[in-house]
């Protein structure tokens, strides 16, 4: 044993070059990285201007800027507070949210179990036109079409359901318009593509032989339903549900038409016609701020900003986790 | 231990005649019976479509998934009826959309509206008068612009996530996945902000780079989607004949993926050419014509609809609608180009994939 080792040659250590060798290779590889690389530096961007605009008055109003409830650009130092928009933005987006789950849920369970492949091409085609169409038409429509039905449907839950103190009214006399209830559905409108998109992806990925073992086995649609692919498409469906929220938070303009803005906190009584949205505060705010204003507003920016990428991120996270076979 | 006798059910067996009709009635009777109420019991037809029709829905359907399949076929029922009605739902709010913007659109859409601009038209001017000609324009130069410059960007995004072998691939596609949720006034603040730090007068330039957030996640997703569809067997060919990536990528993999990276233009076009907020705050509007979107006053269709919508005089409000409906034209074209151009790409595709996947 001793004597074969000696004999035997030691092997020579090669160095192994698989990497990109040509000049051009070199450089292909050098342009792509930088432009995914701008990824990171947008991301950079954002935050840093944000900041350098929103400094002066993040400075001068302090920690009470998230959870104060006053905007007063009379007073001296002028108060600047955005408690009722976060908190509004996220009665709205959980509005939204609760509204679109389902429905969506249920698209993409009609399209990847229920139609023949001719008729869920053109449900994911309509479903894609929906996600395609643009906020402003969304707010048109909104107001002028939307609204005035929506603030039936309004009036009815306050009047079979009124106990409940969701919806439960203040004042007698609103009209049931401009409340975070008809918000809350707009913005249900403009999530659910993203929802059913991500959903029927995972349930269409779901193998096959699972679902044809549980139906083998006695199971019907609907116990193959729970028992089968809500548990595994489960976690995908939260980062989808994740992703939509962060959509909702963000949305500004289709709100803007439907919701009266107010800087008085409500709570949770989603159809009382007062409400606040960050996206839309900014909107509305920015035609006649004066400069201290837009640095306010650029603030409240920053936040929604901070909030939105936090949420899309662990969205991301969950969704791509969910999803092993997009993995390279 | 005793066995009860079993019923004689087949459940395998075909649906037969009886079947047949219990299923018609019960998926025409509730309906009816809604009807005749909210047509002579005078009912709200809101509280009757959730009140009434819902419930007998599920109740007729149960009854005739229990008759057929037993007590599994009233969970079956209710699922299917339930999936159908919310689905019915979304599609209703989808067609009211288009309905609403053709048949409100259509009153004012003409050849003078599309091609006039909007120089001496106040808020009561008729509708014979002034257009969107120049927000066309606008809109064009401006989204041509953040075009020219984010696909490029956006394709070789896409060719790192799928041709290079870097570690941080799955942190750039969260963070792509994790931007397209960018708000899209938080776009414009972005913008707005470098603007002011760095001494820049608005533009039409400015808007176009406050898009750039906006239309690269989807250029990018949807570039890299398309990427990844053509069979990996093609580039170790080219590799393996001794070609260097680049040449691999120029001229195998991207003849090959060349539609779906032209859907991915179109797509994020048709993303961006909506986008009002980051317009608003970024370009400053103009009711003239304007060739120049690096200087001076632009007009864009977003910005047009916005300030006519809120305005209370029927012929601002027609120029609004018509103006979406423009834009949604637009946005439409866009959109079947993009399936029409990727349907035939998975047509192409679908043999080498499924012998791939073996």
């Amino acid at each position: 044993m001793s004597e074969s080792s000696v004999t035997k040659p030691e092997p020579v250590r090669r160095k192994l070059s698989a990497g990109p060798l040509s000049r051009g290779d070199k450089w292909f590889f050098r342009t792509t990285s930088i432009a995914a690389n701008f990824a990171f530096v947008l991301v950079a961007f954002i935050l840093v201007f944000l900041i350098i605009q929103a400094l002066p008055a993040l400075s001068s109003q302090g920690f009470s800027f998230i959870y104060g409830t006053e905007w007063n650009n009379t007073k001296d130092p002028i108060v600047m507070q955005i408690g009722p928009m976060l908190w509004g933005s996220l009665l709205i987006g959980a509005v939204g949210v609760v509204i679109a789950t389902p429905l969506a849920i249920s698209l993409a369970y009609l399209i990847v179990f229920m139609l023949s492949t001719r008729l869920a091409k053109v449900a994911t085609t309509l479903v894609d036109l929906l996600a395609a169409l643009p906020s402003v038409i969304i707010g048109l429509w909104g107001l002028f079409v939307f609204s005035p039905v929506a603030s039936e449907w309004a009036m009815l839950l306050n009047q079979y359901l009124g106990w409940f103190p969701l919806f439960q009214v203040g004042t007698a006399d609103n009209g049931f318009v401009g409340s975070p209830f008809i918000a809350g559905w707009i913005v249900a409108i403009m999530i659910v593509p993203i929802i059913t998109s991500i959903t029927r992806e995972v349930f269409s990925q779901l193998d096959r032989d699972l679902i044809n073992g549980a139906l083998a086995l006695g199971g019907s649609r609907f116990s193959t339903f729970r028992r089968v692919i809500f548990p595994t498409s489960a976690g995908a469906v939260v980062g989808a549900v994740l992703l939509g929220l962060g959509r909702a938070l963000g949305e500004t303009v289709a709100i803007f038409y439907v919701l009266q803005l107010t800087f008085d906190i409500n709570w949770g009584q989603i159809l009382e016609p007062k409400g606040g949205a960050v996206a839309s505060m900014i909107l509305a705010k920015f035609g006649e701020a004066t400069a201290e204003e837009v640095s306010g507003l650029t603030a409240a920016g920053l936040v929604l900003f901070v909030l939105t990428l936090g949420i899309n991120f662990l969205a991301s996270i969950i969704v791509n986790r969910a999803q092993p076979w997009r993995k390279i | 231990m005793s066995f009860a006798p079993r019923p004689a059910v087949q459940p395998w067996s075909r649906v037969n005649t009886a079947r047949r009709v219990q299923i018609f009635l019960a998926s025409s009777l509730p309906l009816a019976v809604t009807a005749l109420i909210v047509l002579f019991g005078g009912l709200n037809p809101n509280v009757a479509l959730l009140g009434v029709f819902l419930p007998l829905q599920l109740l007729a359907a149960g009854y005739v998934g229990f008759a057929s399949f037993g007590r599994r076929g009233v969970g079956d029922a209710s699922l299917i009826v339930l999936v159908l009605f919310f689905a019915t739902f979304v599609l209703v709010l989808l067609a009211s959309v288009v309905f609403s913007l053709i048949s409100q659109g259509a009153q004012a859409v003409s050849w003078s509206f599309i091609s006039q601009n909007n120089i001496y038209v106040s808020n009561t001017t008729s509708l014979e008068y002034g257009g969107v000609g120049h927000a066309i324009v606008g809109t064009l130069l401006i989204v041509g612009l953040t075009t020219i410059v984010t696909v490029p960007l956006g394709i070789a995004m896409a060719i790192y996530l799928t041709q290079s072998q870097s570690k941080t691939r799955g942190l750039v596609r969260t963070l792509t996945q994790a931007i397209s949720g960018l708000p899209s006034v938080v776009a414009g603040l972005f913008i707005l902000s470098m603007a002011m730090t760095l001494g820049w007068e608005r533009s039409g330039l400015l808007g176009s780079m406050a898009l750039l957030p906006l239309m690269l996640p989807t250029v990018a997703r949807v570039a890299e989607e398309a990427l990844r569809l053509v069979p990996v067997d093609l580039r170790y060919a080219a590799l393996a004949l001794g070609a260097p990536n680049y040449r691999a990528f120029f001229q195998v993999i991207l003849p090959a993926a060349k539609s779906g990276l032209v859907t991915s233009i179109l797509l994020g076009i048709a993303r961006i050419i909506g986008e009002t907020a980051p317009l608003l705050l970024t370009v400053p509007i103009n009711n003239g014509t304007s060739w120049n979107p690096f200087s001076g006053n632009i007009m864009t269709l977003p910005a047009y609809i916005y300030g006519y919508l809120s305005s209370l005089f029927e012929p601002s409000q027609n120029r609004a609608w018509g103006a979406a409906l423009v834009l949604m034209t637009v946005v439409a074209i866009l959109f079947s180009a993009a399936r029409f151009l990727s349907r035939s790409k998975s047509l192409k595709t679908k043999p080498t994939k499924q012998k791939a996947s073996k």
